[in-house]
């Protein structure tokens, strides 16, 4: 693997660990007994959960020298973009 | 568990309590609930996947009996998780349930009344499926699972379906850990996304509570995995004494997809190649979700024997046609030989006239099936009177004349494209003339 691609995806892999470490410090915030509060939390942890499946796959594709494609990373990043921003809506 | 107490008195109110009073317990029921709902669903899929590209067939037998086991283990936890809100819906459906275990012959209700159902009474009916749910049958499905993955291991992965021979030095091998367990992961990571957002755009409603007097103004309707045997059953024939009838049919739809590799023991995989099991296959799968659609908008009506084979028979005769019209198409395809209609003008009328004859005689023997089945069940439950004989007879009668009928048609298009490879030639009558005429 060229030096050119394991740099951007490391890069990822951190923004998406930081993003994992917000969220779920964020989660601790909310009210667990609030409906709205519930559907907030399960997207929230819908994003932490594409993040972590992101990770893994830079993870996988690191591992066996093969270049991760770009097209599955902005999907993953537009999903957790879209849910972040919908949760964000409810509350 | 922590907050669930089974017995009828306290199930409903723990349950709300979970509900109410509990971080995020709506959260956890709706997503428990979803979640189980989309194993079923899955378990469904993978089985009928694994069919179509016969993962069954020699020397994975054996892991397709102890999948069928996990299916059934999968539907226990549906049917066990079912009753324990104690809402006036699951238990409703329930009691119809457990109802159908007396229509069973005495031993083996009597078994499965003892296993499921206990000493009698609601307490125990309740903390017997509250066990059942929770400890054994998920240590049934675990033993099941390491029974699974241990095979996994010393069959392999079924290879692709190719038609050709993977050699063992092409073959590559992949270890489960990490690559395939890394894999199988970011899958699971993403479906429990998806499920997540299931449950935050639909959040669960508890129905009300089970009373006597509420489940007598209920229609009671099982979950909608069950739906397709609960339609079955309200069919008219099978109504009151017909029930242990339905219910072997039932259970004989079960045992035939057990023992499937030892009834398809044809050597080749390809579905190009296996056009009977892919059509049955193909009509198992629309029978089921039609009769599941059927039970949903029908809840409580009995539907006349009638109707049933009408849209039942329909149904498999329309699949049966088109399927096996492809298959022909493709095959003679392979083959170098379409099935065009060419030749005289006579020809083409023959060719016509044969495809009207066919669909009227498979139309008719869809029809004819239904009558010999409701003859034979009123044959065993009102006695060997000379109307029941008749009645019977001359179903079969009718039965026989179609099954040659539609043979005879097959032969003779057959006959026609070149594809015939066992000559009867008592069918061949007339048509050797039109073919010297060609």
């Amino acid at each position: 693997m060229t030096r050119e691609t394991v740099v951007p995806a490391r890069r990822v892999v951190i923004l998406l660990l930081l993003l994992q470490a917000v969220t779920t410090l964020f989660l601790w915030t909310l009210d667990a007994l609030n409906e709205i509060s519930e559907g907030v939390f399960a997207l929230f942890l819908a994003a932490d959960l594409v993040a972590f499946a992101m990770i893994s796959y830079l993870y996988r594709h690191e591992r066996e020298d093969v270049n991760p494609s770009r097209t599955w990373i902005a999907v993953g990043g537009a999903l957790i973009v879209v849910l972040l921003i919908t949760s964000l809506m409810l509350t | 568990m922590l907050y669930y107490v089974p017995d009828p008195t306290t199930a409903f109110s723990s349950t709300l309590y979970i509900f109410q009073k509990v971080s995020y317990g709506r959260f956890l029921e709706t997503i428990h609930l979803y979640t189980a709902y989309a194993m079923i669903m899955l378990a469904f899929m993978h089985m009928m996947r694994g069919y179509f590209v016969s993962v069954y067939k020699k020397p994975r037998e054996l892991m397709w009996i102890v999948g069928m086991g996990m299916g059934f283990v999968t539907l226990g936890f549906g049917f066990t998780g079912y009753l324990l809100p104690w809402t006036v819906v699951s238990k409703s459906a329930t009691d119809v349930g457990i109802g159908m275990i007396d229509a069973l012959p005495p031993p083996i209700s009597n078994l499965i009344s003892f296993l499921v159902i206990g000493a009698g009474g609601d307490a125990t009916e309740i903390l017997r499926f509250y066990d059942l749910h929770v400890v054994v049958l998920p240590a049934v499905l675990l033993v099941l699972l390491a029974l699974k993955m241990y095979m996994l291991e010393a069959n392999g992965i079924s290879e692709p379906v190719t038609g050709k021979e993977i050699t063992p030095e092409k073959k590559k091998l992949i270890p489960i850990f990490p690559d395939v367990s890394l894999y199988l992961l970011e899958l699971a990571a993403i479906f429990g996304s998806g499920m997540l957002l299931i449950a935050a755009a639909f959040p669960l409603n508890l129905p009300p509570q089970f009373t006597p007097q509420l489940a007598a103004q209920s229609t009671p309707q099982p979950d909608w995995y069950f739906l397709w045997i609960y339609q079955i059953l309200k069919i008219s024939v099978f109504e009151g004494a017909g029930l242990p009838i339905a219910l072997t049919l039932v259970t004989l739809i079960f045992v035939i997809l057990v023992l499937l590799p030892f009834i398809d023991r044809g050597p080749d995989k390809r579905i190009a190649k296996r056009p009977l099991f892919v059509t049955l296959g193909i009509i198992f799968v629309a029978e089921v979700a039609a009769l599941a659609y059927w039970g949903l908008i029908t809840p409580g009506q009995i539907i006349p024997v009638e109707q049933a084979v009408l849209v039942l028979g329909g149904l498999a005769l329309v699949i049966a046609v088109v399927s096996l019209g492809l298959f022909r198409l493709i095959s003679s395809r392979a083959n170098k030989r379409l099935p065009t209609v060419q030749g005289p003008k006579i020809m083409r009328a023959a060719e016509i006239w044969n495809g009207v004859a066919f669909t009227i005689c498979a139309a008719f023997g869809a029809l004819t099936i239904g009558g010999t089945i409701n003859s034979a069940v009123a044959l065993l439950l009102n006695g060997f009177d000379q109307a029941n004989v008749i009645n019977f007879l001359s179903s079969l009668a009718f039965l026989s004349v179609c099954v040659v009928g539609t043979t005879y048609l097959i032969y003779r298009s057959d006959l026609r494209t070149g594809m015939i490879k066992r000559r009867v030639r008592a069918f061949e009558v007339g048509w050797k003339v039109s073919m010297e005429d060609d």
